[in-house]
């Protein structure tokens, strides 16, 4: 490695990329932009009251118990039963009542939570219209929304993932293919510089370029939404680095033999989309089946997105983020010591 | 000034028994360079001169070691691709046919990239004087025109102060005064830094001007090697006389034109009629006579010099015409 060489290549691969503003947008701009959409949409909302459908051949009876009774929890309509019947069908309604406050008639799906809850609901309404006591009278409700349980606190750290692997998929892969395919890249093969120092210099400036994002991501979450990092601060800017170099690594790799955009865009999608779906960025990757865990846990993402989360919760000790780290850090090598030996100029 | 060693007299490029065969699963293989024997001297300007598809390209970029001989000898300033790959390339430069550099740079840091890639270098004010691109220094590559981005190609290749400099068509789709502009920065290398050129063109007209040597290529195969000069006395006339009139090939074959002295060889093709002449002042009166007595009507009878296209249509009996010279 020779520093005048990765001097000269990482400075024009910057200035390259800074010099294009829609690629700017959408390294900062979109994952704050939706940082802020779904902070607000799962952050702030209340549970919608459930939806009821009460056949009009059914004694006023019903609907007026039903609707004095259920507190604003219930949102009852009068329909015929045809008409009922459709709107469970299209799921406009969760539950369909007939028969009278005495014995009622539930129509309903029963694969499906809402309609569960909107029978409860009902249930709960008519046994408060026929004087009895409401058996949840004397529970304590306390709703959480303190910082660190809620699901922006939760996103916060899949926001980030995600936008290192687009850096690293897009930023990289997909701008060494165009180099491939205009073949700007054999105009550097027949120069002295190296392979490995062309791709050092490439990962070099990446790696500044894709480090600013992930940290106004964070930033933006606790300005705005007061998310809370109770673990090291060393340690979560230290995974942040290594997740950067992970996926710029696993970009590298995927831009090692491709020649078009249409080849390295196959690429990508095949190392993003099983990420996007299992690696925890949306949602918690614990629930899925036994049988894609192993898949779960082999992919970068999902160490890195847990490793943040442990971080910061403060739930992860030294060991655990280690074990992340680790996870991580052999992904990163293996794509990078992979993509020297498959890297092809032309 | 020239970096080379006092000890390095060798030719520059040596080529023996050179071939490549493209094969391509499905297809019959593709022979683009079938046997070629080269020496390239140093300190001189040699043009690979061919239609498209001659093979032209594929002998350059085996010996700028982009591509792999299928069989044969490559030498390249004495060295070896598969023995000294780092050596050569810290002493080559190299212009591709039709490269795009990095669209959101400007010329002068362009240069300054590939000034650093080498040691030693020149300076970046150096590469652009040398190109005069110094009106352009802060215009950023996409902004260039054609005639621009091959001076600073050509720039980009002399960054390195190389002895070998490769030039693959660096004047294609040029309007005649960036080409000229282009052969004075050819030139001045060649005479000033006593750098060898190695250089592909399809333009008869550049061949001509600018090189010492010339090798005719076609169908990957060499078919005429020397300096411009001789390649045109090897044809043994001097002179040309075209004439243009209607059905003039069928008049031409009853024989209209017989014997007139001086007439070395003759084409005749629909219109057209393409006499060699050693000597014009002799030919040209017998030849009008017998147009007179055949009451041959003349649309057009011009009268030139022998040129590089001539040996082209000696050689292969087609014209050398895609470069839109012609």
């Amino acid at each position: 490695m020779r520093g005048r060489v990765l001097r000269a290549v990482t400075r024009t691969v910057l200035l390259e990329h800074l010099r294009t503003p829609e690629a700017v947008f959408w390294t900062y701009g979109f994952p704050l932009v939706m940082a802020l959409v779904l902070g607000f949409a799962f952050g702030e909302g209340r549970v919608e009251p459930s939806r009821v459908a009460v056949v009009d051949t059914a004694p006023p009876a019903l609907v007026e118990a039903i609707d004095r009774h259920a507190e604003q929890r219930v949102m009852a309509s009068t329909l015929s039963p045809a008409e009922a019947h459709r709107a469970l069908t299209l799921g406009l309604v969760d539950l369909v009542v007939s028969g009278s406050p005495e014995r009622p008639v539930f129509d309903l799906d029963p694969m499906r939570a809402g309609s569960e809850l909107a029978r409860l609901q009902v249930e709960r309404a008519l046994l408060r219209a026929g004087g009895l006591v409401d058996p949840g009278a004397a529970s304590v409700i306390r709703p959480v929304d303190e910082p660190g349980d809620r699901y922006i606190d939760f996103l916060i750290a899949g926001l980030i993932g995600m936008n290192l692997l687009g850096a690293g998929m897009y930023g990289i892969g997909y701008n060494v293919v165009m180099m491939r395919s205009n073949k700007l890249l054999r105009r550097l093969a027949v120069t002295p510089m190296r392979r490995g120092e062309f791709l050092a210099a490439f990962l070099m400036s990446r790696t500044v370029l894709a480090l600013p994002p992930p940290l106004a991501i964070l930033a933006f979450g606790i300005l705005v939404f007061g998310v809370p990092v109770h673990g090291s601060w060393l340690a979560l800017l230290g995974l942040i680095l290594l997740g950067t170099l992970t996926f710029a690594g696993l970009g590298l790799l995927v831009a090692s033999r491709a020649r078009t955009s249409e080849s390295v865009s196959g690429w990508i999608n095949l190392v993003t989309m099983p990420m996007w779906l299992l690696g925890g960025i949306f949602f918690s990757n614990e629930r899925f089946p036994d049988l894609v865990q192993p898949l779960v846990h082999a992919m970068p993402m999902t160490h890195f997105t847990d490793g943040m989360r442990g971080i910061m919760l403060g739930s992860f000790g030294t060991g655990e983020i280690a074990a992340s780290a680790l996870g991580l850090a052999v992904v990163g090598l293996v794509s990078f010591v992979a993509a020297l030996r498959l890297f092809r100029w032309s | 000034m020239s970096r080379r060693p006092e000890s390095d007299t060798g030719p520059a490029i040596r080529l023996a028994g050179l071939r490549k065969v493209y094969t391509t699963r499905g297809r019959p293989p593709v022979v683009a360079v079938d046997g070629l024997d080269l020496t390239v001297e140093r300190g001189e300007i040699f043009v690979l001169l061919g239609p498209n598809g001659a093979g032209k390209t594929t002998t350059v970029e085996i010996c700028e070691g982009l591509l792999d001989a299928t069989s044969g000898v490559v030498e390249v300033l004495g060295l070896e691709w598969g023995r000294d790959a780092e050596r050569i390339r810290a002493q080559i430069g190299v212009s591709l046919q039709d490269t795009r550099l990095f669209e959101k740079q400007t010329v002068a840091e362009l240069c300054a990239l590939f000034a650093g890639l080498y040691e030693p270098s020149r300076t970046v004010a150096e590469l652009i004087a040398l190109v005069q691109l110094e009106e352009k220094a802060n215009t950023r590559y996409a902004h260039l025109s054609g005639g621009q981005r091959q001076r600073l190609a050509v720039a980009t290749a002399l960054a390195g102060r190389p002895e070998l400099l490769f030039l693959d068509e660096p004047t294609t789709g040029l309007d005649p005064q960036s080409r000229r502009a282009l052969w004075d920065v050819i030139r001045a290398y060649r005479d000033e830094d006593g750098g060898t050129v190695v250089l592909t063109t399809h333009y008869m007209e550049e061949a001509a001007q600018l090189c010492d040597r010339v090798m005719v290529v076609d169908h990957g195969k060499a078919i005429a090697l020397g300096t411009p000069a001789q390649l045109i006395a090897g044809l043994g006339a001097a002179h040309v006389v075209e004439v243009r009139a209607p059905g003039l090939a069928a008049r031409v074959e009853e024989g209209v034109l017989g014997g007139i002295d001086g007439i070395l060889e003759q084409h005749a093709e629909g219109d057209r009629l393409h006499l060699s002449v050693t000597e014009p002042h002799v030919a040209l009166p017998g030849i009008l006579r017998a147009f007179e007595r055949a009451s041959i009507e003349l649309d057009a009878l011009t009268t030139r010099h022998t040129s590089l296209e001539d040996v082209f249509v000696h050689l292969t009996g087609r014209q050398l015409r895609d470069g839109g010279e012609s």
